[in-house]
């Protein structure tokens, strides 16, 4: 009978033990190099996989691309998107497009947390949406479909027992995907209530974060989805062979015009009749907007984490707060007033504490063929964003001085008026 | 609380190994215990139903009662007395929370029911066929401790196969002799890890990484005839691979499972892409499902239409049989119109190969069969298949409807 077992079962234990001593393994494997084309691919793939693993994004970013935090913007592949200019005038840098639709500042933290080494003390762009503002934050399904274990699992065997990571950890608990691993909520839970994680709990991140980094390593690269690269190689080709300010804003124009026709709103065609028009008949979306606010939310406290970890690892930021399309917000009834106040609220949190390259273009809603549909940025409004990006990556820059103050993960914080921000500052020097 | 899909990831997979090792030894020692098969039961049920599915949980828990009631309360009852009616009420009352649960999305613009929970299918097949043996006189000796265990065995509660309560019983109370088990290990280890093959690689790959492109490439080359274009027909077999890999792999974890409990759960595909026809293709495609529509609903309609002489001719009979069968099996799937449409399909192809195969009979000289026709005839049935499959997908509905 044992023979006859040890046939069975033999090589099921043999296979197990293979598989998990594979990828247990605490040391890194030396797997080929991510190849260039394959970097390539990765920067504009807008990929949840990429985002969520490490091995490519690390090792593109030791080269010369460079993180650019943001969400639904960068799917916009006009031939005047950060990612084509960059490409076509062979700068010293490519943009790495970290963000999708639905990924808000909470995701962007969580995103950092393997990729610390490759911020540090260097550059990033973060593009800020206003419309992540809204009352409840970031959505719990939208945070569930960028959620990374691996990434999760770093931060936790490496987090620092402060205020800033107590509010990570219950932030993430309210995140139903927390759940995900029973053994990482329960160490979640301890690092919320302020208590240091126990020496299995140590063990098995470390396992599982061994584990799953292998797993990023030998799966993340397959089927790289490929059409948004050949995109931006199409784009490229539409493009004067020499930049020129003046010539490119004319062009941007010029498309801008060519591709907006059918619409009031100077939307995209394209966009316009991919559902908007049938809603629009409705009349449903007339002043849909009215009572929206950006002013009050759970997701200041969320960006405050980001500012938390660029500040602690020295990392000079470009932040860029794009506007509405004007004609859009008009119609929608969205307010102008409270447009203004979420500008003045997060200019403060920003430059209150050091944060000073900011290229505000929220007053630009209504420049013609600045924006390619309601609320993202295309044509001439990616030029504008070129035009201080460019110099802000490629000429060498004074290393910001940051101060961090906890109070903006205050409950008060989030939920301050606008107009009550004097104040606020007087109370709390 | 934790709370899984069944067979659905690796921490699955080692908790049924922990919980089936004293099971095994015991087994091979000659020994069922049923106290430890009722708890590693209860506990992997509870997995399933519980957390935050509780409230399929508490659905669950009020069907067997409910069931239970009816099955137990028919064996009684049929042994004193046989009349028809109250045979179709039981039968009716049986399969009315199915109904409820199948029809509510219909009606209620895609919203679920809330006596629904995973299986409820699989369950109302075990108890109608039982109350149907039981006015047979083939089922004699009901005992209600072993129907709880043949509705509630947890390796097939979620998605089948529907293994018959007389087949159950005979394993379920006898012991296999050493030799027999251990070749039923070895077959159970072996469909596991078969079931590991087509449902985490070749299912993944088929359903998760081709499928979804292949479908927005689809939406996105709307506009010709019909709406169709080659996107589609890849997405037809991409679709095609996917159930058949993802389905036959959590079939074969099932039986996998079984087995390793003693229990020889019958098989559910037996290579249904090598059938040469769509009536063999029924015969090797979901087999436990298709041989209970047979059994229970094919051969009684046959038997009814022929003792009350509604058709003079028996291939009449047949006809409207298929079609009638295949109706409901389609209307199970769900009240949309593709499901119907794939049901009628299908009634409509196997009345159209009976006709062939009679026609074939009669001019058998002049019809060649040699390897090519054979080999020809298989490739027919499975692109027939697959455009069924490409209705039953729902694709069409997308690309037409939305």
């Amino acid at each position: 009978m044992a023979k006859r077992l040890l046939r069975i079962f033999g090589p099921l234990i043999l296979a197990a033990i293979l598989v998990f001593a594979v990828l247990a393994m605490p040391v890194k494997l030396g797997l080929s190099k991510v190849s260039a084309n394959r970097e390539r691919q990765a920067a504009v793939s807008l990929s949840p996989n990429v985002m969520k693993g490490k091995y490519i994004k690390e090792a593109a970013l030791k080269g010369k691309y460079v993180p650019f935090f943001g969400s639904s913007e960068w799917s916009r592949f006009d031939p005047l998107h950060p990612s084509v200019l960059a490409q076509k005038y062979n700068r010293s840098y490519r943009p790495f497009l970290l963000g999708a639709r639905g990924s808000q500042s909470l995701t962007q933290y969580f995103v950092m947390q393997n990729i610390q080494g490759e911020l540090r003390n260097k550059k990033a762009v973060f593009v800020i949406s206003p419309q992540w503002f809204v009352k409840d934050g970031t959505r719990k399904d939208a945070f569930g479909f960028y959620y990374s274990q691996l990434q999760t699992t770093e931060w936790l065997t490496h987090f620092r027992h402060d205020a800033i990571d107590q509010y990570a950890a219950k932030r993430l608990l309210q995140m139903p995907v927390a759940n995900s691993d029973h053994f990482i909520y329960q160490a979640l839970q301890r690092v919320a209530a302020g208590k240091s994680l126990t020496k299995y709990q140590r063990f098995y991140l470390e396992t599982r974060k061994n584990m799953l980094t292998h797993e990023d390593q030998f799966f993340s690269g397959i089927d790289l989805p490929s059409q948004n690269l050949n995109r931006v190689n199409k784009q490229a080709e539409k493009l004067p062979t020499h930049y020129s300010y003046s010539a490119l804003d004319e062009l941007g124009g010029r498309i801008g015009k060519a591709e907006t026709g059918n619409n009031p709103f100077r939307i995209s065609d394209k966009f316009y009749n991919h559902g908007l028009k049938q809603e629009l008949k409705k009349g449903k979306l007339k002043d849909f907007q009215k009572n929206l606010s950006y002013t009050e939310s759970p997701e200041f406290a969320d960006f405050q984490l980001c500012l938390d970890q660029f500040a602690r690892l020295n990392t000079n930021v470009m932040f860029i707060i794009p506007p509405i399309n004007a004609k859009w917000q008009k119609y929608t009834g969205l307010s102008a007033s409270m447009l203004k106040q979420f500008d003045q609220k997060i200019h403060y949190q920003l430059q209150s504490q050091g944060f000073n390259n900011i290229v505000d273009l929220s007053d630009k809603g209504n420049v013609p063929y600045f924006m390619t549909d309601t609320i993202h940025l295309g044509w001439r409004g990616w030029l504008a964003v070129d035009k201080r990006v460019n110099p802000f990556l490629t000429e060498q820059q004074q290393q910001p001085t940051y101060s961090i103050s906890d109070k903006f993960y205050s409950t008060k914080w989030q939920n301050l008026a606008p107009s009550q921000l004097k104040q606020y500052e007087n109370d709390t020097k | 609380m934790l709370t899984f899909e069944p067979y659905g990831n690796p921490t699955y997979f080692a908790l049924l190994g922990v919980a089936l090792l004293p099971l095994m030894i015991g087994l091979l020692y000659g020994k069922r215990s049923r106290l430890y098969e009722t708890l590693i039961s209860i506990f992997f049920l509870v997995l399933t139903f519980g957390g935050s599915k509780w409230t399929q949980g508490v659905a669950l828990i009020i069907y067997i009662l409910y069931e239970v009631g009816l099955t137990w309360g028919y064996a009684v009852y049929r042994r004193h007395k046989n009349s028809g009616p109250f045979f179709y009420l039981m039968v009716i009352l049986a399969i009315a929370p199915l109904t409820i649960v199948k029809v509510t999305p219909a009606v209620e613009n895609g919203q679920s029911s809330l006596i629904g929970f995973l299986g409820i299918s699989y369950l109302t097949f075990r108890a109608v066929q039982t109350i149907m043996e039981t006015r047979d006189g083939t089922l004699k000796n009901y005992n209600l401790m072993t129907f709880l265990q043949f509705m509630l065995f947890f390796p097939t509660i979620s998605s089948g196969p529907i293994d018959r309560y007389r087949r159950f019983e005979k394993d379920y109370r006898s012991v296999p002799s050493r030799e027999q088990y251990l070749g039923m290990l070895q077959k159970g280890i072996r469909y596991i890890f078969v079931g590991f093959l087509y449902k985490f690689v070749l299912a993944y790959y088929f359903g998760t990484m081709l499928m979804p492109k292949l479908q927005l490439m689809a939406m996105h080359s709307r506009g010709g005839f019909l709406d169709l274009s080659w996107p589609v027909v890849g997405y037809m077999y991409a679709y095609s691979a996917d159930l058949f890999f993802d389905f036959a792999g959590y079939s074969l974890f099932a039986v996998g499972t079984s087995y390793i409990m003693g229990i020889a759960t019958p098989m559910n595909f037996n290579q249904p892409w090598r059938s040469p026809n769509i009536k063999d293709f029924w015969n090797r495609w979901h087999i436990t499902l298709s041989f209970w529509f047979r059994d229970f609903i094919y051969m009684r309609l046959v038997f009814w239409f022929m003792k009350h002489k509604i058709f003079k001719k028996p291939t009449t009979t047949a006809n409207v049989t298929y079609i009638i069968n295949m109706l409901v099996m389609g209307f199970w799937h769900g009240v949309t119109w593709y499901y119907i449409a794939y049901g009628l399909f299908h009634g409509v192809a196997l009345m159209v190969n009976d006709m062939w195969l009679r026609y074939k009979k009669k001019h058998r000289k002049s019809i060649p069969h040699n390897g090519f026709t054979q080999v020809f005839a298989i490739f027919l049935t499975a692109n027939l298949v697959c455009f069924s499959f490409l209705i039953f997908s729902g694709l069409l509905n997308k690309l037409w409807f939305n």
